[in-house]
């Protein structure tokens, strides 16, 4: 017990947090100092010198939990080989405390951060659900209500970002028959730049909240309340995990994948990582731009976006949506992809129109890059540019429904189980709301449409559908699908099916909700509305449904982590899959496959007597120089 | 043979889905009353997405649905399906029907837009201005008068010109269904054309900080005749010089003065400001610490330099420090108007004193 | 793959499972590139907002200062790839010198937008009659706002690559590069050349484009 402690005390997170907490200080010490000495009186509240002091506590957090050290040592010239394994005379479990280097170690953090903070933006969104149950004020001050749902905006965003983190480190190197990713110290510093990120938007809300929501536009950002600043910066520093992290499984695919995995025979689901990451490469350096700005401008004083000044406000807002339009592709594609992935092994089939799916991957990230100014379709902007991105809009709709099409193909005629096991049921659950969620998207794309619906509950209803089917079942589905992988144990299935049997349909009452009453009326990102819209019932019936995902969510938490001990140990290839992962044993060894692969077929020829994918490669193909 | 059969039995069973989920839809995804001639082409775009959506949705799920069911394995086949790896003509077609179907609502959408947007014959302009937390309306064509309702004749199309003081705020009126933002020192417009007369709200659409919940107006359609009365009641009121210090002040607290109510209420009930019942004379503890008594001087510092002393409990900076300026410039326009001298600042203490 | 040879291999901290160096160094290229591609969008942003701000005009800036601190910087990426090859073909004190002078260069560029054209000691001052010191402050309005977000940031690249530069150095003079692995300095010259590239297209955006603002 003691020693538990001392592990968990000594352990990187703890470190890093008091690192933070140092560098926070330090850094709020030097600037309001400054400011001290030239005998100017401040608040107790310093904005500039909490601006400087988030920063260096960043630094101090990854100084403090050591993600710099290697490169601090490569810097004057010392080797420091890579460190496999838990530290000397430190348990296995202590890992994932830890600074580790191994994908399967980073992935599995990256998905339990994830989900904890899945559960922080759950209980947010079911506080301010409360308060809508019932129109009249019930227990939230406007301000209050403002930053629980602009916290729990970005929060379920970076949970998003963290998930799909988890997927990508776990599975791609296993898919494509890899030892790790090309740069593990990279890919530890993605991850661990998230958590000091996290702790500023919480800290955030501690200092006073702020009432943007998500979206931050300017030129309310450059008056709301302090947390502001630190929500605009913990933002900004998410964005490092996801550049660093996309460069790094982009260089990964592309040069470390097993012999004879040419582009086509790579699994699908490496496709849709591949394509979310080159949105994440690219992209987020315009957000990063936008949020740098934004502090700039309310803490330094410098002028962007406030026209007393000669600013812009709408520019902002441009800068903003060519990011955020495009990273909704990042949330969803790899779920996609794992629907692609599991429907072939569940229907015993082939995926249809392989290729199709692939390049839809690519052609959603490309469009996605031309559409963004829809989010602004009333924003006063530039009138010319309305009608062209309404058209672009709409193309996006082409590549996802080659996706819907090819699943069905996929499932027609093959043999799904006829008591489907719960990764499928979430699957099938994902496909059901992933599609309301897409086709209530070109009603919005179109202007006249958008016109009424924009900034109202069909919005809400659009987006969580969205997010729900294409990021929160598949990202479900995987958990269960990959749990025998990651913990050689099967989790338990009756809970599971109790999970996805509470969790659909009150989904389905939130969203379809959301929606009926934004027609009605129902302004986003209000505390309170007016009895006479007559959605009373509505609303008390959406608070319902958000309270049973909440329950249905725990009980796949303590699912996945119970089952770890009280179930038994799974099969090595509970799915019958052909995927390269699953020819090894539960959970993987530490370098994935002792001994290398080459792919010798085709990845889902289900159906196919004696088609084979990969085989192990004959040493001399090994390549030399180990 | 068996094709036929399941092509037949999906045929029918998307045809019914379809049906069935539209009149849901008619049900469950209703639309406010239409109150607009934009309404109207509006109306027709949203029941052409939604016959889209429920048949898009119908068949999907009857496909998906008659796969698990039909097709799904029976017990004691350990076979795998089929191996069908694809079917290019299949997929061309489900990449260009989508495409065609899109492009097509894209060109309804841009004819739409049009038609709504165009200048009409007719047109009257009203200004409208949003600040946190408060609407103001003012009437070039009608002799400039000012109000804090939204008053419009039935049948004519109106501009809003629209302007935000502050930050972002967006007109919304769903009965009328368009929507636009207000965009601080920029002019937006929006055209409407009421078609019935009678009662709607106005809320502001865009998260303008703190009590974006509550900034609201009064939207009246009314026919011409009371239009005209409406407007001649307006032009009617104000002589300041005719009205005593103690109206004088209720009217600039109003949304034709200067729209302190969108802050500070006058029966007590908490808001983002201090509420005016009862404020003279009361005891204010301050943030710095201080206690101070609520007299002239500290009414007109705390006008004058609103962030001078705060009471302890409000946030700092949310009133704007630009006050001395708006009210010596409306001070100057009624000594030209009506070559009278008023002191705006006292008149709102005369006002206060009669809150007790 | 049927047949699961060994079960959980122990891990073996002595034996290094990365890539072979081959490999690494094709992969490390690779991975600055897309770095590279991916700060495209952030000098990119900054100069999109430079366009939608300014439009056809631009601030007075000392057209002097502006020609000389590029010429600057221009020169030094020079004096980079001269490095480059000197720890490519094993000559040292060409690596040496080259990467010194190109320090020395980027510095003085640095000291040229911060001390001079930002004029952070306010200071004033002639030399040949011209003016050393700029006049635009960030309070200008979105002038000074663009400027210095383009300048600045910048600035911090330039300021990253003279660290880069000065690492390689240090190392080098230790002999820790040879002509077949030297893959620091081949990293720290494209980086440098890419901050020289940016600044090849800011400089004509914040100093020489559109007409003067009043
Ligand atoms: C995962 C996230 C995700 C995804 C995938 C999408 C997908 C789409 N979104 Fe959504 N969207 C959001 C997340 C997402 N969105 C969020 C978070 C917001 C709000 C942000 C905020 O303001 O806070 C938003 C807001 C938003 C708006 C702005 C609304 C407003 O504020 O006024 C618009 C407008 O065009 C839009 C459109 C679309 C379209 C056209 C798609 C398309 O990609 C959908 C394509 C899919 C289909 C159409 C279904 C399958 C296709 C077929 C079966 C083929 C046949 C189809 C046809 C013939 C139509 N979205
Ligand atoms: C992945 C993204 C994601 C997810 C999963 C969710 C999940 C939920 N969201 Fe949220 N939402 C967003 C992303 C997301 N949301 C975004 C981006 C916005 C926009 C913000 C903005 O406007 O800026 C938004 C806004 C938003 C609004 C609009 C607020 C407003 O405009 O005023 C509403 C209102 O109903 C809402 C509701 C919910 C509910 C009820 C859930 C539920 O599904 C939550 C379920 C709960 C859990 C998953 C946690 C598990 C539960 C517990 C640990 C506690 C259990 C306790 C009890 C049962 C008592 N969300
Ligand atoms: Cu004004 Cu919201
Ligand atoms: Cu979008």
């Amino acid at each position: 017990m003691f020693k538990t402690l001392r592990i968990i005390l000594t352990s990187a997170l703890v470190r890093g947090i008091v690192g933070q907490a140092l560098g926070t200080a330090l850094g709020y010490a030097f600037v309001a100092g400054l400011r001290a000495l030239r005998g100017a009186e401040t608040g107790w509240i310093y904005e500039p010198a909490l601006a400087f002091g988030a920063i260096i506590g960043v630094i101090g957090f990854l100084l403090g939990a050591g993600v710099l050290t290697d490169w601090l040592k490569w810097a004057i010239g010392r080797q420091t080989p890579l460190r496999h394994g838990a530290p000397a005379g430190r348990p296995e479990w202590s890992r994932y405390f830890n600074v580790d280097y191994n994908h399967k170690v980073i992935g599995i953090q990256y998905g339990i951060s994830s989900l904890l903070i899945l559960l922080i933006g759950g209980v947010f969104a079911i506080l301010f659900r409360l308060e809508l149950a019932h129109s009249g004020m019930q227990w939230l001050t406007n301000s209050q209500y403002n930053t629980l749902f602009s916290a729990h905006g970005i929060i379920m965003i970076a949970a998003i970002l963290g998930g799909v983190g988890a997927m990508v480190n776990y599975l791609v190197p296993l898919m494509i028959g890899a030892a790790d990713m090309a740069f593990p110290r990279l890919n530890a510093f993605s991850f661990w730049v998230s958590v000091p990120a996290a702790l500023l938007i919480l800290g955030g809300i501690a200092v006073g909240g702020w009432d943007t929501g998500w979206v931050g536009y300017a030129t309310l950002s450059l008056r709301a309340p302090v947390g502001m600043v630190l929500f605009l910066l913990g933002f900004w520093v998410v964005g490092f995990s996801s550049i660093a992290g996309s460069a790094n499984l982009l260089v990964t695919v592309a040069t470390m994948r097993a012999k004879g995995m040419s582009l086509f025979r790579m699994p699908i689901f490496v496709w849709a990582a591949v394509a979310a990451s080159l949105i994440q490469l690219t992209a987020t350096q315009t957000v990063g731009v936008a949020l740098t700005m934004s502090v700039a401008e309310r803490v330094i004083g410098l002028n962007f976006f406030d026209p007393t000044g000669g600013g812009n406000p709408i520019l902002y807002q441009h800068l903003f949506w060519f990011y955020s339009h495009p990273v909704v592709y990042v949330f969803v594609l790899p779920g996609l992809g794992v629907i692609s992935e599991l429907l072939p092994v569940f229907a015993r089939k082939p995926l249809f129109g392989y290729r199709w799916v692939a390049l839809s991957s690519l052609g959603i990230a490309l469009v996605g890059f031309l559409v963004w100014a829809h989010h602004m379709f009333t924003s006063g902007m530039a009138d010319a540019l309305r009608v062209p991105f309404m058209f672009s809009t709409m193309l996006v709709a082409v590549p996802t429904g080659v996706k819907f099409f090819s699943w069905i193909a996929t499932i027609w005629e093959g043999k799904l189980p006829s008591n489907p096991p719960t990764p499928l049921l979430f699957v099938l659950g994902a496909i059901s709301v992933f599609l309301i969620g897409g086709v209530t998207g070109p009603i919005l794309g179109t202007i006249p449409t958008d016109l009424h619906l924009h900034d109202s509950y069909w919005v809400v209803g659009h987006f969580h559908a969205t997010m729900f089917g294409g990021f929160i079942f598949p990202f479900f589905a995987a958990l269960y699908y990959w749990y025998p992988k990651m913990t050689g144990r099967m989790y338990n299935e009756r809970l599971g099916k109790l999970h996805f049997w509470l969790m659909l349909p009150a989904f389905w009452v939130m969203s379809i909700g959301q929606m009926s009453v934004g027609l009605l009326g129902m302004r986003r990102r209000i505390a309170d509305y007016d009895p006479a819209l007559g959605i009373d019932g509505t609303q008390l019936l959406i608070t319902l449904a958000a309270l049973v995902i909440g329950w249905s969510v725990l009980i796949m938490i303590y699912n996945l982590a119970f089952s770890q001990r009280m179930q038994p140990v799974a099969e090595t290839n509970p799915w019958r899959s052909r995927s390269p992962e699953w020819q090894i044993p539960s959970p993987a060894p530490e370098f994935n496959y002792d001994v290398p692969f080459e792919v010798v077929g085709e990845p889902y020829d289900y159906g196919l007597a004696d088609a084979t994918y990969i085989r192990d490669a004959t040493p001399a193909a090994v390549p030399s120089g180990d | 043979m068996g094709r036929l059969r399941h092509a037949i039995s999906i045929i029918v069973l998307v045809a019914l889905s379809t049906l069935g989920l539209r009149a849901l839809f008619s049900v469950i995804l209703a639309l406010p009353r239409a109150a607009s001639a934009e309404a109207g082409p509006i109306d027709t775009l949203f029941n052409a997405h939604f016959w889209m959506i429920a048949f898009l949705f119908a068949f999907i799920m009857v496909m998906m649905l008659y796969s698990v069911f039909v097709f799904r394995r029976k017990p004691g086949d350990e076979t795998d399906g089929p191996h069908v790896h694809g079917n290019t003509r299949l997929e061309i077609g489900w990449t260009i029907i989508p495409t065609v179907v899109v492009l097509g609502f894209g060109v309804w959408g841009a004819i739409t837009l049009n038609a709504i947007t165009s200048p009409k014959a007719g047109e009257m302009v009203v200004h409208v201005t949003g600040k946190q937390w408060a609407w103001t309306f003012d009437y070039p064509e009608q002799g400039d008068i000012s109000s804090g309702d939204l008053v419009l004749p039935v049948g004519r199309t109106i501009v809003l010109k629209m302007n935000a003081e502050d930050v972002l705020h967006s007109f919304w009126v769903p009965e009328f269904r368009v929507k636009q933002d207000l965009v601080p020192d920029r002019e937006t417009t929006l055209r409407i054309t009421p078609t019935e007369i009678g009662d709607y709200m106005l809320r502001c659409a865009e998260i303008c900080g703190l009590n974006h919940t509550l900034m609201e107006a009064k939207v009246r359609v009314v026919d011409a005749a009371g239009f005209q009365a409406w407007v001649d009641e307006k032009s009617a009121a104000p002589a300041f010089a005719d009205m005593t210090p103690e109206e004088r002040g209720a009217f600039w607290h109003s949304a034709e003065g200067f729209s302190c109510f969108g802050c500070h209420s006058l029966d007590g009930s908490p808001s983002v400001g201090p509420t005016w019942q009862g404020l003279y004379g009361r005891q204010e503890q301050l943030a710095d610490g201080s206690t101070i008594t609520v007299d002239d001087q500290y009414i007109i510092n705390s006008i004058l330099h609103p962030a001078d002393q705060v009471v302890a409990g409000f946030q700092p900076n949310l009133m704007p420090p630009d006050y001395a300026d708006k009210i010596a410039a409306r001070e100057q326009e009624i000594q030209a108007a009506e070559g009278i001298d008023i002191d705006i600042t006292a008149d709102l203490i005369a006002f206060i004193k009669t809150l007790q | 793959m049927s047949a699961v040879t060994t079960t959980h291999a122990p891990a073996h901290a002595e034996h290094e499972h990365g890539l072979p160096p081959a490999q690494q160094v094709r992969a490390n290229r690779l991975g600055l590139w897309l770095f590279c591609f991916s700060e495209m969008f952030l000098f990119g942003a900054l100069l999109a907002s430079r366009f939608v701000l300014w439009g056809n005009t631009r601030p007075e800036l000392s057209q002097v200062m502006g020609l000389v601190a590029t010429s600057v910087l221009l020169l030094s990426s020079f004096f980079m790839y001269r490095a480059e090859m000197g720890a490519a073909y094993g000559d040292r004190s060409k690596f040496l010198n080259g990467a010194l002078l190109a320090a020395a260069l980027g510095t003085l560029f640095f000291i040229m937008v911060v001390v001079l054209e930002w004029n952070v000691f306010g200071l004033e001052g002639n030399l040949f009659g011209v003016e050393l010191f700029g006049h635009l402050t960030p309070a200008d309005g979105v002038y000074g706002g663009i400027f210095f977000a383009m300048t600045g940031m910048h600035a911090l690249h330039v300021l990253t690559g003279i660290a880069l530069i000065l690492i390689i150095w240090w190392n080098g003079r230790r002999g820790r590069f040879t002509p077949e692995s030297h893959w620091g300095v081949e990293a720290t010259a494209i980086y440098w050349h890419f901050v020289d590239v940016v600044w090849v297209f800011f400089y004509p955006a914040l100093y020489l484009m559109g007409h003067l603002a009043h």
